[in-house]
């Protein structure tokens, strides 16, 4: 039997929401809880290493389930246009913050005056957002109408190489 | 040690069942056979692709949680050596395989859905990339975690 629009909506919702707030988890670090092997104690939220180490995956796992299923479950009430737009426009932003954080950082290493703003996230995030809403209007109106399934290997690909993105320091140490 | 030890061979074993099954699949959406199939890698690409749904799933999820196990004994004995020994880049491509077994998993649900009979033709191309994606996750996976494995994993 083939599954039911609510039930795929959901799934993709989720898959989309729960890479997001993954990658969000890791750089911010906001664990659900943390847990400390060499005792075995569990510490709800982030909790610095005690008597041995610290492992805050389960708890990142934890924040992101709880957060993509509230979403996913929010997108199967809405109309699946709105998702569609709701989900570019969070595509948008990612890429429009990312393209303008590498340029600030770019012009900050090139400029012969020191320009430390640059440095400064917020001014990337001011600027995705001015032209991420640019970007979801100007998309074709037949797009909008359903979900488009492709986000959900366009987005763990992000997430993929993000994730992995930020753990360059361990390879060029 | 034997406990670990037997859990982490279980967890390579079904690994291997995990990899066989979702290359499997890929091959055959991705490069199916139009006439009938005679030589070795023709009949390897002939195998009804949806069938594999279901096992890859199930193989995902047991590998995972054994995985996600595994990872609490790691984390106090095998990286604190690693980290010892400055084998940084084994640690990271560690590091790596935690995040791509996530992303992996939170793909299945949609995946699941994807695949579901009678298959949807207006989810034919996102069926095919998300097992393309989900069988490079998988191969990642696989040999990071051998590579772990000949840093700092049995008999060390």
């Amino acid at each position: 039997m083939t599954a039911s629009r609510k039930s795929v909506v959901f799934a993709m919702a989720f898959g989309i929401a729960y890479c997001v707030i993954y990658v969000i988890c890791t750089e911010v670090n906001l664990p659900l809880l943390t847990y400390h092997p060499a005792t075995g104690d569990v510490g709800l939220f982030y909790q610095p290493p005690g008597r041995g180490p610290a492992m805050y995956w389960y708890g990142w796992l934890l924040t992101a389930l709880i957060g993509a299923s509230a979403l996913a479950l929010i997108a199967t009430a809405l109309p699946e246009p709105w998702v569609q737009r709701v989900i570019t426009f969070a595509a948008a932003f990612a890429v429009l913050y990312l393209i303008a954080y590498t340029a600030a950082l770019v012009i900050y290493e090139r400029a012969t005056m020191e320009l430390d703003f640059l440095k400064d996230r917020s001014w990337s995030a001011i600027v995705a957002l001015g032209f991420a809403p640019l970007v979801t209007l100007f998309m074709p109106g037949a797009w909008m109408q359903r979900i488009w399934p492709g986000w959900l290997w366009v987005v763990p690909l992000g997430a993929a190489i993000v994730t992995t993105y930020y753990l360059t320091p361990y390879f060029t140490r | 040690m034997v406990f670990w030890t037997t859990l982490l061979i279980l967890h390579a074993l079904l690994a291997v069942a995990l990899l066989g099954a979702i290359t499997h699949q890929t091959v055959s959406v991705w490069m199916p056979v139009r006439s009938a199939a005679g030589s070795f890698v023709g009949r390897y690409r002939a195998v009804p692709s949806h069938s594999y749904a279901t096992a890859v799933v199930v193989l995902y999820l047991l590998t995972f949680v054994l995985g996600a196990w595994i990872y609490t004994n790691y984390r106090y004995t095998s990286r604190l050596a690693l980290e010892q020994l400055r084998f940084f880049k084994v640690v990271g491509a560690f590091e790596v395989k935690e995040h791509l077994a996530v992303i992996g998993l939170v793909m299945l649900p949609a995946y699941w859905c994807f695949w579901r009979q009678p298959l949807a033709p207006d989810h034919a191309a996102a069926r095919k990339q998300v097992t393309l994606l989900l069988a490079v996750l998988v191969w990642a996976n696989f040999l990071i975690g051998h590579i772990v494995n000949n840093g700092r994993g049995f008999g060390s």
